[in-house]
């Protein structure tokens, strides 16, 4: 909304600067959002008195005349001849710059000297042609800026109206409010309407067919409108606060719009067939060309204003094109009607027109004030366009609705805000809001809601108008009186935080993608057409394609944010993300939201620099990570199983993470084709967790076990295996040994090349062996060591060498 | 004899004072103490001495033995420290090189900011809670009192998933979720993602949202405000100003926005603020007996505050961020320098 300073001032008088003025209006919840000043740059132009005119001695065209600024009196050669002595007149004095960068200079004009320059309306802007200088009103104060003095000097505040406060979409709304704070009364313009015509009843008819739709329709008739150019002031005022000017009768029914906030429609009369109107819902299908010059195809769910035989306007929304006011128009029906908000909104979204008119019912208009905005009109028609007013008002209003009336308890009143105001006070604050008040009982009130606060249903909205207008910042702060509870945070947000520091401690950096992906994302990582992710949550109004469906993955994101990287050649990346993705629920309204977390490296291990060799990761380097992972979550009987991998790894190269019998995850190397998609030279490893599977596995309390007091012994066995064996298992044997001795086994070696026969490889592996009792002997230790390699051999046929 | 011994004794203590290497003190200590070294063949003289001066001039080797020991020792000591100090003085490296820096991850800028404010609430006995992300709009609005055809809609540009699914607009649908599932007392923060259809320099179709509830019996709106002073305290600093302005939400009733003194200028007015000293950080309000109603609470019975910040604003705000799409473009260069 906007408004201007001079334009509340004709309603409520305060005593604020523009800034005071913002200051309270925002604190009072009607956020000033912006603030401009309007013709202050015309300051130096005054208002000035022609004291003595005389001829110029030197030019016959010219006259040589004494004025007084207000101060003094100065000279001033003028070639205009419109005026008289003692005229009010508009000065230009040394200094001032008109529009056009027209620069005022002290000069001498054929010998005589003129301080300053006698202006022409058009010489300030104010009109496309005059004729002769500018004559003010002999009231005008002499020596204030003249466009102080026109009116024109003003300050434009735009406002931020929350949807609740339909009843500040006007001038006189927002004039409300400051008289509310300020406890002065609001000037209602109460302008007697000049009725001459015939009773309207005898011209024109009114008949509500849907009055859910359309509970009042008031309408007054107005003939021999002369349609023409509205007065300067109008003008300003409509352009003041961004309205374009139209002509006289169509500007004043804006006018009265800003000025009480009801949208009013005119109608040009000699186009209403039958000279009634008829209000009920369209046909379906019913096309309708709106002032817009849109056609719009309507449904039995909007209501129309109809003729006799067709629809002129949308109801509460737009006005049609045929019966729209034209230069020809003389006869004019105006309405003041009142539209249910929800009917309007609905027809209004549909059809995706937004107007002041519909904004304002949407949000609920004031059913009481229909006749004031309609007699407003009515009598500025008469003013402005010359009209006769005919007799009355057409006032459909079948059903007046009762006041609304709240029981407000005074005690309820302090317990919500934490005040202890007086029922005086609380009475006081109300009333100067216009809301009647009367004391049922002690601290009890029955309040009378005046029909413009639409907003206003129940105690609690009373309790928020009443801290409004005390003001917030006289609520005490204080702390709540609970009882204390304290609790740990939940398992499955323990994990997120444990696994979020692990990975940055790791290495490793966090990033944050959009949910939303392409749904063709999945093609990209080779993701199977009847893999269970194929089943992504399409979004119905996507801004994009690219952020169209709910992601099923975390892949496409990390790869693309790598490629985002390495467009800026940053090579060397070690991400992670941890969100949610989003999984189809069979039999269930919302999908499941697992949270993920996933990794995507490449590049060098370690930066590369002065002392270190540029070393490339691989996927030892991720399995180090989830190695790092699952000994920190104290996981147990985790495995990796190279037989189950997704289509996007490197068959060769990747596994699935097993706790038990439980997946939890991937890892691995990204296949050659992925690589070849998002144009990567280099490797890209990746692996990906469901936390979900691991919430109830993890512990923080691992139960531990005091290292032996005795030194330990170490016997290292070489042998060979086939290429194709996993060393994993070699090392599980040796592992599975029910030696409480055996403390720890390090592979330290895997070679295969020179001196290892075809398709075989060795491995060396370094047993360590310890007592919690004694330091071992070497008898000991061999005995023991002896059982392990015959075990080995036994049980999966290595050759020790 | 006696002699013999003194003037061996001041050789070899001239010669110590003059030894520059260990290889040196070595030949001096084989030269007088070595098996054949001079005071070795004093000592093997003394059988042949008679027998009353055995005892006097033996006793006068041992001590002269002693003393060149003593001086042998000290020497070796000196040489070491010396040697010591020069091997110091010559292994001088470049600290101005940088460092071998172990791999260190970051986190990002948005779960910087929700943990920090998580921790602040739980310090007051806050409990986390979550909800979903794809959201019924049942919970999304319409428990929340924002009814279909309600012109706050417009507040929330929604996207849809059907008809009565949609992508959570704001973190208050876990409110509802948590009061549905609970008597009162509540006090919880809900960290979480959120979406509205809106994309340019200052809104992101994907965002993330705080809310926090508290619902007791009692609770009035200056509870509302302490619990909001002391938070904007400990997160931006004791003695930021803090101003609550009317606004309107349609689950709270008081609603405020909530505004702080800028933390750029102090509240001097700067570019950040548009000049006006404040920067609006938060909506809080009141729990509307509406909201009350559709879980069940008893109005009449309890009461309660919940509120509601931006994470991107604020981690715009605490790391002089200018640009929201930073925070999701994800250059390295960017998260690195958290």
């Amino acid at each position: 909304m906007i408004v201007t300073y001079n334009w509340l001032k004709e309603f409520v008088d305060f005593n604020l600067t523009p800034e005071e003025l913002a200051h309270m209006l925002t604190m009072l919840g009607l956020e000033v959002e912006g603030m401009r000043t309007i013709g202050s740059d015309m300051d130096a132009v005054i208002v000035a008195q022609v004291v003595e005119k005389s001829q110029h001695p030197n030019a016959d065209k010219l006259s040589l005349c004494k004025v007084n600024n207000g101060r003094e009196i100065v000279s001033v050669v003028c070639g205009a001849q419109n005026f008289t002595s003692g005229d009010k007149v508009a000065l230009a004095q040394v200094g001032a710059v008109l529009p056009g960068d027209f620069r005022i200079k002290k000069s001498k004009i054929r010998g005589e000297e003129s301080c300053g320059m006698l202006c022409s309306e058009r010489e300030l802007g104010l009109s496309a042609e005059s004729d002769g200088i500018m004559v003010l009103d002999q009231q005008s104060q002499l020596g204030i800026p003249l466009f102080e003095s026109l009116g024109l000097k003003d300050t434009i505040f735009e406002i931020g109206l929350t949807p609740n406060r339909a009843d500040c979409l006007s001038v006189v709304g927002i004039a409300r409010e400051i008289g509310a704070k300020l406890g002065t009364k609001v000037r209602y313009p109460g302008q007697a309407v000049p009725e001459e015509g015939p009773p309207v009843t005898e011209m024109a008819s009114v008949q509500v067919e849907d009055p859910a739709g359309c509970p009042r329709y008031t309408a007054r008739f107005i003939s021999g409108c002369k349609i023409g150019p509205s007065p300067s002031w109008m003008v300003n005022r409509l352009t003041a606060v961004g309205m374009r000017s139209i002509n006289n009768v169509v500007d004043i029914t804006n006018y009265v719009l800003l000025e009480y906030g009801h949208p009013l429609h005119a109608f040009d009369f000699k186009l209403l067939a039958g000279g009634k109107i008829v209000v009920k819902r369209a046909g379906e299908g019913d096309a309708f060309i709106t002032l817009d010059g849109q056609q719009r195809v309507l449904t039995t769910e909007d209501l129309t204003i109809c003729d006799g035989n067709k629809a002129v306007a949308l109801a509460g929304i737009m006005g049609g094109e045929n019966s729209e006011i034209n230069d020809a128009t003389t006869d004019i029906l105006i309405e003041s009607a009142c539209f249910e908000p929800t009917m309007v909104r609905r027809t209004s979204k549909r059809l995706g027109i937004h107007t002041e008119s519909s904004h304002r019912f949407e949000r609920g208009a004031d059913i009481g004030n229909l006749p004031r905005a309609l007699d407003r009109a009515a009598a500025l028609m008469s003013e402005l366009a010359g009209g006769t007013v005919s007799k009355g008002m057409i006032d459909v209003y079948p059903d007046p609705a009762a006041p609304r009336t709240i029981t407000l308890r005074l005690a309820r009143v302090n317990q919500i805000l934490g005040l202890e105001l007086t029922g005086k006070e609380v009475e006081n604050i109300l009333k100067n809001l216009e809301f009647e008040v009367s004391i049922v009982d002690d601290g009890v009130f029955n309040i009378i809601v005046p029909t413009f606060r639409v907003d206003i249903e129940r105690e609690i909205d009373l309790i928020e108008e009443i801290a409004r207008l005390n003001g917030y910042e006289k609520i005490p702060v204080t702390m709540p009186q609970v009882r204390i509870r304290s609790d740990r945070p939940s398992r499955r947000r323990l994990l997120e935080l444990k696994m979020r520091n692990l990975l940055v401690s790791n290495g490793l950096s966090e990033i944050v993608n959009y949910s939303f992906i392409n749904p063709f994302a999945l093609d990209k990582v080779l993701i199977g057409q009847d893999d269970v992710r194929r089943k992504m949550v399409p979004i119905l109004n996507p801004l994009t394609e690219d952020q169209s469906v709910m992601r099923t993955s975390l892949l496409p994101g990390l790869l693309e944010v790598a490629c985002k990287n390495a467009s800026f050649r940053l090579m060397d990346l070690q991400l992670f993300e941890m969100r949610r993705i989003y999984l189809e629920a069979e039999g269930s309204a919302l999908p499941n939201e697992p949270l993920h977390v996933a990794g995507l490296l490449t590049g060098v291990r370690d930066r590369a620099g002065w002392n270190r060799s540029r070393e490339l990761l691989d996927f030892y380097d991720v399995k180090g990570i989830i190695e790092n992972i699952v000994s920190a979550l104290h996981l147990s009987e985790v495995t990796y199983n190279a037989s189950v991998t997704e289509n996007f790894y490197h068959p060769g190269k990747s596994c699935g993470i097993f706790a038990g019998n439980l997946q939890f995850g991937t890892m691995g190397e990204l296949h050659p084709a992925v690589h070849e998609t998002y144009g990567f030279d280099q490797s890209l490893f990746y692996f990906e967790i469901d936390l979900e599977k691991i919430v109830s596995l993890f512990t923080d309390t691992a139960t531990v076990t005091a290292p032996p007091r005795f030194p330990d012994t170490f016997r290292d066995i070489a042998m060979l295996i086939d290429k194709g064996m996993e060393t994993g298992i070699v090392l599980d044997c040796i592992s599975s040994n029910r030696i409480k001795e055996l403390a720890k086994v390090e592979l330290f070696d895997v070679y295969t090349g020179s001196h290892v026969p075809e398709g075989q490889k060795s491995i060396a592996v370094r047993i360590r062996y310890c007592s919690q009792e004694r330091t071992m002997t070497d008898e000991e230790v061999n005995r023991i060591h002896q059982k392990v390699i015959e075990n080995l051999k036994k049980k999966i046929n290595v050759a020790v060498r | 004899m006696k002699d013999n011994l003194e003037k061996l004794l001041r050789n070899a203590l001239s010669e110590l004072s003059e030894v520059g290497s260990e290889e040196g003190l070595h030949e001096v200590r084989v030269k007088y103490l070595g098996k054949k070294g001079l005071l070795t063949q004093v000592m093997k003289g003394l059988g042949a001495l008679p027998a009353e001066e055995r005892p006097l001039v033996g006793q006068q080797a041992n001590t002269v033995k002693e003393r060149i020991e003593a001086q042998l020792d000290t020497v070796l000591q000196d040489l070491k420290k010396s040697r010591t100090e020069e091997r110091l003085k010559s292994e001088r490296i470049d600290v101005s090189l940088p460092g071998r820096r172990r791999p260190m991850g970051t986190r990002h800028p948005i779960t910087l900011v929700i943990d920090d404010i998580v921790d602040i609430f739980a310090g007051l006995g806050f409990q986390v809670e979550e909800g979903p992300e794809i959201e019924m709009d049942y919970y999304n609005f319409e428990a929340l009192n924002i009814p279909k055809d309600h012109p706050a809609r417009d507040m929330q540009d929604t996207f849809f998933i059907s008809d009565s699914v949609v992508l959570r607009t704001h973190t208050s649908p876990v409110q509802i979720r948590t009061m549905l599932r609970q008597p009162p007392p509540v006090r919880i923060i809900a960290p979480g993602t959120v979406y509205r259809c809106d994309s340019d320099a200052t809104h992101s179709p994907m965002f993330h949202q705080i809310e926090g509830l508290l619902v007791d019996t009692g609770i009035t709106f200056g509870d509302l405000k302490g619990i909001l002073t002391n938070f904007v305290n400990q997160y931006f600093g004791s003695g930021t100003g803090v101003r609550l302005r009317p606004s309107f939400f349609p689950f709270t009733e008081p609603s405020a926005e909530v505004d702080i003194a800028c933390v750029m200028c102090k509240g001097k007015g700067c570019r950040i603020c548009k000049n006006t000293g404040w920067l609006e950080v938060l909506g809080a309000g009141m729990v509307d007996p509406e909201v009350f109603r559709h879980v069940s609470y008893d109005a009449e019975k309890v009461s309660g505050f919940a509120f509601g910040m931006g994470i991107e604003r604020i981690a715009m705000l605490r790391y002089g961020i200018s640009d929201m799409r930073l925070l999701f473009e994800n250059d390295v260069r960017f998260l690195s320098q958290f």
